[in-house]
């Protein structure tokens, strides 16, 4: 395995030996150790000495079902702190089966766009002005027609170009989609900063990265699959109706953010509900489900198709509530129409939806008006001010027009279920090092979807717990390339986890144990937060907003009241 | 009318409820559509259960029962003006 290491100020890239302390990190765990390592935490993000890393899972590019996630780490514009969004798509396997371990691109291009050409044994800096400004969907064909069809591209758009604070990394699914991204922090905007649109990359294999002990890998893998079709959620829920199956059961539990965080039901959340889009997709020659890469068993993506045509792959639970219920807009071809356009223009879906909640508070455009939404979005393409105010996130349209009803923690936007009827995910938002984030430890399971026990989700007792393990657990996760989903099925089943470490160990020919698991989530949360505090953290950024303090949500009429308790998460 | 011990405490009182069905349970009620509310009057001393039972929905088929946005056990008992949502296995983020 190696490290390309791409220098935008000299141009140039090359391949490095991967030093022992990484040999046994991958996917979160090391970008956010090279991050740790690499990157001043007092740069300016958008300065030369930020970095962006980009590395696959330790399982990735294997037999191992549903591993194919990629992370991509550097220090977030959005948050001022460390960042690591992940992503499915096609990449991480290309990556892992090309022998490459990270990109590490520092530096940054006095002027111009370029695009790297990566293959197992070439890393090629290429001039590429004409691509500038290009949406990411017709970028990944131009890029696709030039070199070959079966390339992986990761890019970004032009709010990527324009460094503006919500612009994610994308890269594409197996149909060419540049859809499938790595979307929260703003990690876009870094690369954007670098002068990099797009990196190219060239592998013909899928599933052959390297494997010590290939009969144990295969019993291990195979049984990994079973454990995940024989649950519930995994092998039944997600495959039927995709993420967004979410949208009636979080709506009727009363913690569905509704009108920029005003309500916590929206009457016509079925209209915008996974079953609904299930009926019109069908009906319209799309796909209710879908992989979002080679490999996954659990199939929760979808192919959207417009009545013009028009596919937008996927439509996931966190953008059809932040388009949704979040502006009271109950259609979901406005829904889809405004998750493309994001695709497209290269920003993410659930801070736009938030900061679209916010300029909504401030009368901008109106609560529930979908053409006006798609209207001042589509301004992010001109660049114009309002433009460029949505892309910047949902804490800068705060701040311009002078709301304090600003749903975010550390500068990012909160994202589908709201803290005071999902204490739980509260104290996840309030505390993870990655700012206002759902993933980093999804107290929906227990809270909401009695995955891995229960606990009352309008109580305090046992949320700081729940939060404490789920992050930690979380950070692991996301270092193996496994999606994150598989986690209803390691909360559940005792065999979960000891069969992961089981693959682990048959890939690298470690001895690695359940324990040590544990320990390289709460590693990986160590170097963030100590990153964090030398970026200026501390305890009065592990807050929620204070309005959660201060008003009841209905239906529930409760309020979120952990403050001091929140300090203890991180006490492992 | 033969009084049984229910009703001797309950009265004859009737209950009013809403249920909603999600996720592919709808499909077990002629004429159902999820999330559309479907009225009902239940004798008082009803649980989850027997909803769920006098639907023709085969429990094992419901894995959580949400009655006014919290959950409930299948031995609960309903309570007039109830907001009954039933669903399958879900999950997602």
């Amino acid at each position: 395995m190696k490290i390309v290491r791409l220098n935008m100020t000299t141009k140039q890239a090359s391949f490095e030996e991967v030093p022992e302390k990484y040999l046994a990190l991958g996917g979160r765990a090391l970008t956010s150790q090279i991050v740790a390592d690499e990157v001043p935490a007092e740069c300016h993000p958008l300065g030369p000495n930020n970095k962006l890393v980009i590395a696959p899972g330790l399982l990735s590019g294997t037999s191992a079902p549903s591993s194919g996630r990629l992370s991509v780490g550097g220090k977030s514009p959005l948050t001022g702190g460390i960042k690591e969004a992940n992503a499915g798509g096609v990449c991480s396997q290309k990556l892992a089966n090309i022998g490459i371990k990270a990109i590490v691109v520092e530096g940054k291009a006095d002027a111009g766009t370029y695009i790297m050409h990566l293959t197992a044994d070439k890393a090629e800096l290429i001039a590429a002005d004409e691509l500038a400004g290009k949406g990411t969907y017709e970028l990944t064909k131009i890029l696709k027609e030039r070199f070959n069809p079966k390339v992986g591209v990761i890019c970004i758009g032009p709010a990527g170009e324009m460094q503006m604070l919500s612009a994610g990394v994308t890269n594409n699914d197996l149909e060419g989609n540049s859809s499938r991204y790595a979307g929260r922090g703003g990690l876009g905007a870094v690369m954007g900063s670098k002068g990099l649109k797009a990196i190219v990359i060239e592998a013909d294999k899928t599933f052959d990265a390297p494997v010590q002990d290939k009969e144990r890998f295969r019993a291990a893998a195979k049984k990994f699959a079973d454990i995940l079709l024989k649950h519930p959620v995994c092998g039944e829920g997600l495959p039927t109706f995709g993420t967004n199956v979410l949208m009636n059961v979080i709506n009727e539990a009363g913690t569905l953010p509704t009108r920029n965080f005003r309500f916590g039901r929206f009457d016509k959340a079925a209209d915008v509900s996974g079953e609904k889009l299930a009926e019109v997709a069908v009906a319209r020659g799309g796909k209710q489900t879908h992989s979002c890469h080679p490999g996954c068993v659990m199939r929760c993506s979808n192919v959207y198709p417009l009545p013009d045509g028009i596919e937008c792959s996927p439509v996931e639970y966190e953008t059809a509530w932040a388009f949704g219920p979040n502006l009271e807009i109950n259609d979901l071809d406005v829904v889809a129409r405004l998750n493309y356009i994001c695709n497209d223009v290269g920003l993410d879906t659930i801070e736009v939806g938030c900061t679209l909640g916010v300029l909504m508070e401030a009368g901008v455009i109106p609560f529930g008006d979908g053409q006006a939404a798609i209207k001042l979005l589509e301004e992010v393409y001109q660049g114009t001010p309002l433009g460029r105010v949505l892309g910047a996130g949902t804490a800068v349209a705060g701040k311009v027009y002078g709301v304090t009803r600003v749903p975010t923690v550390k500068d990012q936007g909160i994202p589908a279920y709201d803290p005071r009827s999902c204490r739980g995910n509260g104290v996840t938002y309030a505390t993870t090092p990655q700012g206002a984030d759902h993933t980093a430890g999804y107290a929906v399971t227990a809270n909401i979807l009695k995955v891995g026990g229960f606990v009352e989700p309008t109580k305090d007792d046992g949320q700081v717990e729940l939060s404490r393990n789920l992050q930690v657990a979380t950070a692991a996760v996301d270092s193996t390339g496994l999606c994150l989903f598989v986690a209803f099925a390691l909360l559940d089943n005792p065999e979960g986890l000891p069969t992961v470490v089981e693959m682990l160990n048959a890939q690298y020919g470690t001895e690695l144990t359940v324990n040590d698991v544990t320990a390289l989530g709460q590693q990986v949360l160590t170097v963030e937060r100590e990153f964090n505090i030398k970026a200026g953290f501390g305890k009065a950024h592990d807050r929620l907003p204070e309005f959660f303090y201060e008003e009841e949500l209905a239906p529930h009429n409760t309020k979120f009241d952990l403050r001091e308790e929140l300090d203890e998460v991180f006490k492992f | 009318m033969v009084y049984n011990y229910h009703m001797l405490l309950n009265g004859v009182r009737r209950l009013h409820v809403e249920v909603r069905l999600y996720s592919g349970l709808e499909k077990f009620v002629q004429h159902a559509q999820y999330g559309k509310p479907i009225q009902l009057e239940l004798s008082a001393g009803t649980t989850a259960e027997k909803l769920i039972e006098q639907l023709g929905i085969p429990k094992e088929h419901v894995f959580s029962i949400l009655v006014n946005g919290n959950h409930r056990k299948g031995e609960d008992l309903l309570e007039d003006g109830d907001r009954i949502a039933l669903f399958p296995p879900v999950g997602g983020g």
